[in-house]
């Protein structure tokens, strides 16, 4: 190796050094404080309470995705089962079901999702990704034949604003996060099947051989993911008033990418609760900040997916050297 | 190196360069953080000689052929390829140089045909597209020219492994090979087909192959090579003419104490009866009749595949019983599922610590917690505190050489992970404990540590299934030896009440 390369390779770890002393946390600080020295905007009341009611759900969507991720499966269904449950809970509304009816059917909903895609990885031992793709589809054909291709407006005011209104200065939706992810965090870091989602994740047989019940296991990961996504189709269904099939399109990708964005290994047993969090707020941020700079929205897409790349590049790096 | 060299004179650098050795170390060490792998060692092959390498399971042998392949780098030392330095960093490298190794397992694609593999990599290409029919009359004819008598066109994947060891030997020896390592090459391999490898290594040998054999077997030491070299808990402790030694010397250089002296064997009155199985049957094995007592070891013996594995993992609810019947403290009893068996009393450290054993990118307290997890679980989440406490009293119970229970389990040695693999089961209070091959790839210290501990179990009312392909272990430690062949209990013996020569027959079926 010639003196080139070798000090080339130097001077490329240490710069690498200093990446790798910012946390995800200070990653996504780092970028308010640029947009709010690039932009007027940005720094306003408005936008923030904006970027944290667009973060909030795909934040939800990415703590139950990242359960799934933990034990090296993947659910590609969490966009569609947005979708499908808006129907559900329009429909429900319109038919005069109380709202509290309407969340514990529309949950309901999401768990016998989760359950079915249970069953499809363990009794009938399909590839995760295979069961979650047929899902996907079959529920976005299920909600364009119940509802036959239209929307379903929600005419209940109650309902609906709870998506607009704010709670202590904070919107709704970001509580909502607060919600969800106390509980997770709890569930993952300190309970049993929580351990036991990382135990699936890094050995199936050894954790089996330690009496773990992998099966339950499995169906309580696809039930959690699912029933995350269930609840954010609540959400969206308030936040926009209608019960559309075709919601959420994508939403399962951005979910995924926060995910890892936030640390999650796809080789399974490396995740946790908060890091997804970071990572949606990290994508909302870009996307919000990309706005606000008026960058093309066709050139937004490009950047975001960039961005995925490095962030993540970056990350492995670091967690090579820890 | 020529321009530093006092004595320039050509016709000297000529006879040098007939003498150098083809492969020379010097120093060559390697850590993995505190484990020393392989301490300082200078070993020198020369061209055309077949030299065996001995050594207990863990003295570093591996570690020397991940070295020597390229598949991990040294620590530090040097590596003379013909009088040469070079980095010999990467696989590609030592392939470049004509080193190859054939493994005990083989590394082939079994979908391919035999001679899609020998040529894999390396294809007969017409116009873009694989000359199939002509690769694999080539094939063919190598075959037939080394006198194997295999079928060139079939799927690799339909071949018993010897026969695939063989078709793997052949690749290495058709690619330029110039430095050619076995890795117990036999212990798949029946008669015949070690022969007709010995034949091939010879052959190779006489092509100016430098062949580096690494077995168990001193026999084979013996038939086989010019030079051996002994390692030792990652010392190499001496090179010898194999002609000028013999196996007693080397056995003593291999192992440098008595056996009475490892083997750790303390003996208690059989107590109640813990396990009994009538006629039990299922996959990969059949009517198996034995009891275990309390205070008793009972040893299974057997060649690789012969069963034992399969029948404990049906006795932990791992795989269904197919027929008769199993009794737990007299009481006839259905094992269902992996809990069921925990719940009964009964504790598997499985055969396989990465496969089975451990979950390996996880915390090492993590692993050790993950069958209690149950047991100390309040309200629904597990306590801190306990779980640091159980942890930490296994790890230094043990002495687990380990940075904290936070680190890796990756990051341990494989007698530290071994002692993982059993220390999850001491928190358990189970009665029965059956260890399956508990002391591979495990080094001599942490061995006898092993043994001490079977006699606490022992004195604490346990009751023991050992598992294990190496003879002297179970012949020393158990109170009862179970011979199994091919899924069966073929022979059962008291302590010492028969010979090795006998059990060995025995498990082999001559």
């Amino acid at each position: 190796m010639s003196t080139d390369t070798k000090s080339a390779a130097v001077v490329r770890k240490s710069s690498a050094n200093w990446l790798f002393g910012l946390t995800l946390l200070g990653l996504l600080l780092a970028m308010c404080i640029v947009l709010s020295l690039t932009t007027k905007s940005f720094m306003t009341e408005a936008n923030i309470m904006n970027l944290m009611r667009q973060g909030s759900m795909i934040a939800i969507l990415a703590v139950g995705e990242t359960f799934v991720i933990i034990t090296t499966g993947i659910d590609l269904s969490v966009g569609a089962v947005v979708g499908f449950c808006t129907v559900i809970a329009a429909w429900l509304l319109t038919h005069d079901f109380s709202i509290f009816a309407t969340v514990i059917i529309t949950l309901g909903v999401g768990v016998a999702i989760g359950m079915f895609h249970g069953f499809g990885i363990v009794q009938m031992g399909l590839p995760p990704f295979i069961i979650t793709l047929a899902t996907l589809t079959s529920l976005r054909g299920i909600g364009l034949l119940v509802t036959n291709g239209a929307t379903i407006n929600i005419v209940n005011d109650t309902f609906t604003e709870f998506s607009r209104n704010d709670f202590v200065g904070l919107p709704n939706l970001f509580w909502m996060v607060i919600l969800v992810g106390v509980p997770a965090y709890i569930f993952l870091h300190h309970s049993r099947y929580g351990r036991y989602i990382f135990a699936v994740g890094s050995n199936m047989e050894a954790a089996r051989l330690s009496g773990v019940n992998v099966k339950l296991t499995v169906y309580l990961a696809y039930t959690l993911s699912s029933t995350c996504a269930a609840f954010v189709g609540l959400l969206l269904a308030a936040r926009i008033g209608v019960g559309n099939a075709m919601q959420a399109d994508g939403w399962e990708l951005q979910a995924i990418a926060s995910s890892v964005i936030g640390g999650t290994s796809l080789f399974g047993a490396v995740g946790s609760v908060h890091g997804p969090l970071i990572g949606a707020f990290i994508l909302a941020t870009i996307n919000n900040g990309a706005n606000l700079l008026n960058v093309n929205s066709f050139w937004q897409r490009i950047i975001t997916g960039l961005l995925i790349i490095l962030i993540v590049y970056f990350d492995q790096l670091r967690r090579r050297r820890g | 190196m020529v321009g530093t060299n006092p004595h320039g004179q050509a016709a000297e650098t000529a006879v040098a360069a007939a003498n150098v050795p083809i492969l020379e170390l010097r120093g060559l060490e390697k850590r993995y953080g505190a484990t020393h792998a392989l301490k300082p060692a200078d070993l020198t092959f020369a061209r055309g000689e077949i030299h065996a390498i001995v050594g207990e399971n863990g003295a570093g042998k591996s570690t020397l052929i991940k070295l020597l392949t390229g598949v991990i780098t040294r620590t530090s030392g040097e590596v003379l390829w013909e009088g040469q330095p070079v980095a010999l960093a990467t696989p590609h490298e030592a392939i470049e140089f004509g080193i190859n190794a054939v493994h005990q397992e083989v590394v082939l694609c079994r979908h391919l045909t035999v001679a899609a593999n020998m040529f894999l990599g390396d294809e007969d290409v017409g116009f873009g597209l694989l000359r199939k029919g002509e690769m694999t009359r080539k094939a063919q004819s190598i075959l037939e020219d080394l006198g194997f008598q295999l079928p060139a066109h079939v799927l690799l994947g339909d071949l018993t492994i010897g026969q695939q060891q063989l078709i793997a030997t052949a690749r290495a020896s058709i690619r330029g090979t110039r430095f050619l390592i076995f890795d117990e090459p036999t212990a798949y391999l029946t008669r015949t087909e070690a022969a007709q490898l010995f034949a091939l290594i010879r052959r190779l040998k006489e092509r100016g192959v430098t062949i580096v054999y690494i077995s168990h077997r001193l026999e084979e030491v013996f038939e086989l090579s010019d030079r051996v070299s002994i390692l030792r808990d990652g010392t190499l402790v001496g090179t010898r003419i194999t002609a000028e030694t013999n196996e007693t010397e080397l056995i003593s250089l291999m192992i440098n104490r008595s056996l009475e002296q490892i083997y750790h064997k303390e003996f208690f009155p059989a107590g109640d009866l813990l396990l009994e199985t009538k006629n039990l049957s299922g996959p990969g094995f059949h009517d198996v009749s034995l009891s275990v007592r309390a205070g008793q070891i009972v040893g299974l013996y057997g060649l690789i595949g012969a069963g034992r594995s399969e029948f404990v993992l049906s006795l932990f609810g791992r795989h269904r019983k197919t027929g008769g019947s199993i009794f737990w403290q007299g009481k006839e009893v259905d094992i269902r599922s992996e809990r069921q068996a925990m719940d009964l009393g009964i504790a598997l450290a499985p055969e396989s610590r990465r496969d089975q054993g451990l979950c390996i990118n996880l915390p090492v307290g993590f692993n050790l917690n993950l069958p209690i997890f149950p047991h100390i679980t309040m309200a629904g989440l597990v306590p801190f505190s306990a779980d640091r406490q159980r942890a930490e009293r296994q790890i230094s119970d043990l002495q687990v050489k380990t940075s904290g229970r936070g680190a890796l389990v990756s990051s341990l040695s494989g007698g530290n992970q071994q002692k993982i693999v059993i220390g999850k089961w001491l928190n358990h209070g189970a009665r029965l404990f059956i260890f399956d091959e508990p002391t591979v790839g495990v080094d001599v210290g942490t061995k006898a540590e092993i043994y001490r501990l079977l006699a606490r179990l022992l004195a604490e009312g346990a009751g023991i299934i050992l598992i294990s392909s190496y003879l002297p272990e179970v012949y020393e430690l158990a109170d009862e030896l179970h011979v199994f062949r091919r899924g069966e209990d073929v022979a059962r013996h008291a302590y010492h009440a028969a010979s090795h020569e006998e059990i060995l027959s025995e498990a082999i079926g001559v």
